[in-house]
């Protein structure tokens, strides 16, 4: 089975790689977003209980991460709906392949995608002028985090896509996405946050995951921090692709 | 010229028809500019503590931002839709009746100012209804012609591409535009707060002078200081792609 | 005056596809002219150069009078066009529809609701014309299209390959239409890869080929300039096929067969050719499954031409792109 799913992840990441304007929105927008936040509010790093870091950008990058990889997931959902659509899904249930290599093939291309995704703004904000305060280690504890935070999301963006069978329907995730940002303490310390946003932030995981992709890189490695970052990002691993599983289910029991 | 009035309002009659005719076509146009009105007040609202910010509070601040933002994203929705009716072969009839091209693009165009009227009054209650102040008529009318001004643009932005293009693909390309525009401004904050890059790119941009002449009201009060450069540069803003996108109408084809 | 005249008309697109090579047509005022071609041989690019949708890149052509390069706006004002995809917008109205196109054509307001109303009952539409386009079948849509076609009773109208994917009834309504707008003197420029139809309604046919005109003339004048009927021959079993050809290159020409083991040969003597050739095969030990005297097509003439079958012989073209 692993063998089909890594040829499966190989074609999705071939297709993916041949259509920029599914990249595009991955990239383009978040790297936009992070230099308006950045040049817009560089001076919040004055507010008070605002925590020290080395600059504002050096805070954002986490965001900017996180926003790209919730974006992957949908584009991972579109990209799966396209193929139900298109009659390739069905194709592949008609082969001898194991049914749960196809959303795991899917779900592994994500998580290559997401590594790519994250190098690509560390790369960006040391370019800029940001500093990873925890060194090395710091980019593999991020790079960890960031793999399992969009293999998670990629593996919703298949559920998604198996549950309502229609690129458009999961298109219309996109506000979404941003919604679930700004309710977490992605953009801003949380304790920053305006009521009752920094409620609800307290219990949205992207919160956590967004804190411990950021620890290592505004200060030495806090551990409570970088692990509630890791179990959070490996619970939406978890249930991402239980819930793929599940809806893979469903649809075959279906057809 | 009468002819040239009847086939403009014919095409717009006909570009309402998407928001009219399908449900939900004009949901995301909405909701795009509501939950990042909502969503940044959330998550930047603090920063209005900044010195230097001027009294009032972020969301304030930030309403102008959103309903430009609406009202430039139902623009450039204008190009997007265009490059379907290319796609599609619907802009071959119009190609060969014999209406003239200015006309055409004009018909094309027009529906844009008045669809935008549609998520910018969406926010604007929104706004009101999270305690934003309110800007006085005044105010009001000049943020919502400036915010028709921007949809106008966007719309002839959009439409370049499109005629350049020829397919729906490249509508981010059209949408980042707005993007770009509207939030490479005084954006989040007064143009003394901004990094000096942005600072840089806020006043070379002439949207920071459409963004400061629709906020004014919000923020204080309307005077001609901040209206005429709002004016001018949505003018000027106007006629420079409104030209380009006649030229690229007339090489299209014949 | 004729109605269409075209002298050396190009049209090369970038990467030097030269998708239509220098034709010369000419089309008198209330003539049917049949374009004939297989896909691929530059019928659609000529009609959107003579619609002036498309800048030719040589050549000169005169539609209702005018220059489509120079005068493009005069042309338009007397043509009428209804393209290969009937676009139409699915939200609109049938007769929403129709007035809009009447507007876009300068139809005066007062007569607008008349027009569009009369030309929806002449296409057999009015039942439908209330409904919403995304809800007519194809045969319906090509019908709309058409009706908005002649919205502003053009001088010339062009229908490029009308009845494509069209059922065997909504064809056959198609064409007469097609006459009926002959008869009230309407020039009618239509594209087509169906030798029956261009056979059946047009008084003269151009047959292209790799963008360039191989005949021109009246379906009777092109089959007779081919003159011959021919046999059409299916063997059983596994023949020789090459004996088989040499011995009946005696009794006629041979012609490319269509498929499989068939022999195809171009016969003078009409009927009376088939007994000796049946005898020499029988002769010769040949077991004839089937046999068929075919008289001349506009296919037998396109093959003369071009040495190959115009039905079936389909080219993929690549999507070109304009020279700049």
């Amino acid at each position: 089975m692993l063998h089909a799913a890594v040829a499966l992840a190989r074609r999705s990441l071939r297709t993916t790689l041949r259509r920029p304007q599914f990249l595009a929105p991955l990239v383009v927008f978040p790297s936009l977003l992070l230099a308006i936040n950045t040049g817009g509010l560089h001076r919040s790093t004055d507010l008070p209980g605002f925590p020290h870091v080395h600059g504002f950008l050096d805070f954002q990058l986490a965001a900017a991460m996180c926003q790209s990889l919730m974006l992957g997931g949908v584009s991972a959902g579109i990209a799966t709906a396209l193929e139900i659509e298109g009659g390739f899904f069905d194709r592949l249930l008609a082969s001898p392949v194991p049914r749960l290599s196809i959303p795991l093939g899917r779900i592994m291309a994500g998580a290559v995608i997401a590594a790519a995704q994250v190098v690509y703004f560390l790369a960006l904000g040391l370019i800029f002028g940001a500093h990873i305060a925890a060194g090395v280690p710091g980019v593999a504890l991020v790079l960890l985090i960031g793999i399992a935070t969009g293999t998670g999301f990629a593996a919703l963006g298949v559920m998604l896509a198996l549950r309502a069978r229609s690129a458009s329907t999961v298109q219309g995730i996109f506000p979404l996405v941003f919604v679930v940002l700004f309710v977490s303490s992605a953009f801003f310390p949380r304790k920053l946050l305006s009521h009752p946003a920094d409620w609800v932030a307290a219990y949205n995981p992207l919160s956590y995951v967004a804190d411990g992709i950021r620890d290592p890189i505004i200060s030495p490695i806090t551990a409570s921090t970088v692990l509630e970052g890791l179990a959070a990002a490996a619970g939406i691993a978890a249930a991402g692709i239980a819930l793929s599983v599940v809806a893979l289910r469903g649809r075959l029991r279906e057809a | 010229m009468s002819d040239s009035i009847r086939v403009v309002r014919a095409l717009s009659r006909r570009a309402l028809n998407e928001i009219l005719r399908v449900p939900g076509a004009a949901i995301p146009g909405i909701l795009a500019p509501t939950i990042f009105l909502i969503g940044l007040t959330g998550a930047f609202g603090k920063a209005a503590q900044l010195p230097g910010f001027g009294a009032g509070d972020f969301r304030t601040f930030i309403v102008p931002v959103s309903i430009l933002q609406g009202a430039g994203f139902t623009g450039a929705a204008t190009g997007v839709n265009l490059a379907r009716d290319i796609e599609q072969g619907w802009f071959d009839r119009l190609l060969v009746c014999p209406a003239p091209r200015v006309t055409l693009l004009a018909g094309i165009v027009s529906s844009a100012a008045l669809r935008s009227l549609l998520p910018a009054s969406f926010v604007f209650v929104v706004a009101e209804i999270i305690g934003v102040r309110w800007p006085g008529v005044d105010g009001l009318v000049i943020a919502f012609v400036l915010a028709m001004g921007l949809a106008t643009v966007m719309a002839f932005w959009s439409v370049i591409i499109a005629l350049r293009f020829r397919t729906q693909q490249a509508a981010p390309l059209m949408q980042v535009a707005n993007f770009v525009a509207v939030l490479f401004t005084t954006s989040y904050a007064p143009k003394e707060l901004l990094a000096g890059w942005l600072q840089t790119i806020a006043s070379i941009n002439p949207v920071t002078h459409v963004l400061d002449g629709a906020r004014q009201g919000f923020v204080g009060a309307v005077t001609w200081h901040d209206t005429w450069p709002a004016l001018v540069s949505i003018l000027g803003l106007q006629l420079v792609l409104g030209a380009l996108a006649v030229r690229s109408l007339r090489r299209f084809g014949v | 005056m004729p109605a269409i005249e075209v002298q050396g008309l190009e049209r090369v697109f970038k990467g030097g596809l030269r998708a239509v090579d220098g034709i010369d047509l000419e089309v008198a005022a209330g003539e049917v002219y049949g374009f004939l071609g297989p896909n691929g041989a530059g019928k659609t690019t000529t009609v959107r150069m003579l619609v002036t949708l498309l800048r030719p890149t040589g050549g000169r052509a005169l539609v209702a009078g005018h220059d489509v390069a120079k005068e493009p706006h005069l042309v338009r004002k007397r043509i009428g066009v209804a393209l290969q995809e009937a676009a139409l917008d699915a939200l609109m109205t049938g007769r929403e529809l129709m007035e809009l196109q009447a507007t876009l054509h300068g139809i005066p307001p007062r007569d607008v609701s008349d027009r569009a109303a009369a030309l929806i009952e002449r296409v057999g539409l009015s039942q439908a014309a209330e409904r919403r386009v995304g809800t007519y079948s194809g045969g319906m849509r090509r019908r709309l299209d058409l009706a908005m076609a002649l919205i502003h009773s053009p001088e010339v109208l062009f229908l490029d390959e009308p009845t494509t994917g069209l059922d065997p009834v909504s064809r056959i309504t198609l064409w007469e239409e097609v006459r009926r707008l002959r008869d009230e003197g309407t020039t009618v420029f239509l594209t087509t890869q169906y030798l029956e139809e261009a056979d059946v309604l047009a008084d003269r046919v151009g047959i292209i080929n790799a963008g360039r005109i191989v005949a021109e003339g009246t379906p009777a004048q092109l089959k007779s300039e081919v003159g011959r009927p021919h046999l059409d021959l299916t063997f059983s079993g596994e023949p020789d096929i090459d004996r088989a050809r040499e011995l009946l290159a005696a009794f006629g020409d041979p012609r490319p067969p269509a498929e499989g083991c068939h022999l195809s040969i171009a016969v003078a003597g009409g009927a009376t050719a088939i007994a000796p050739v049946v005898r020499a095969l029988d002769e010769a030990g040949f077991l004839v499954a089937s046999l068929e005297l075919v008289q001349p097509t506009l296919d037998d003439v396109f093959v003369e031409k071009t040495g190959r079958h115009l039905e079936g012989a389909e080219q993929a073209a690549p999507l070109p792109e304009p020279v700049a």
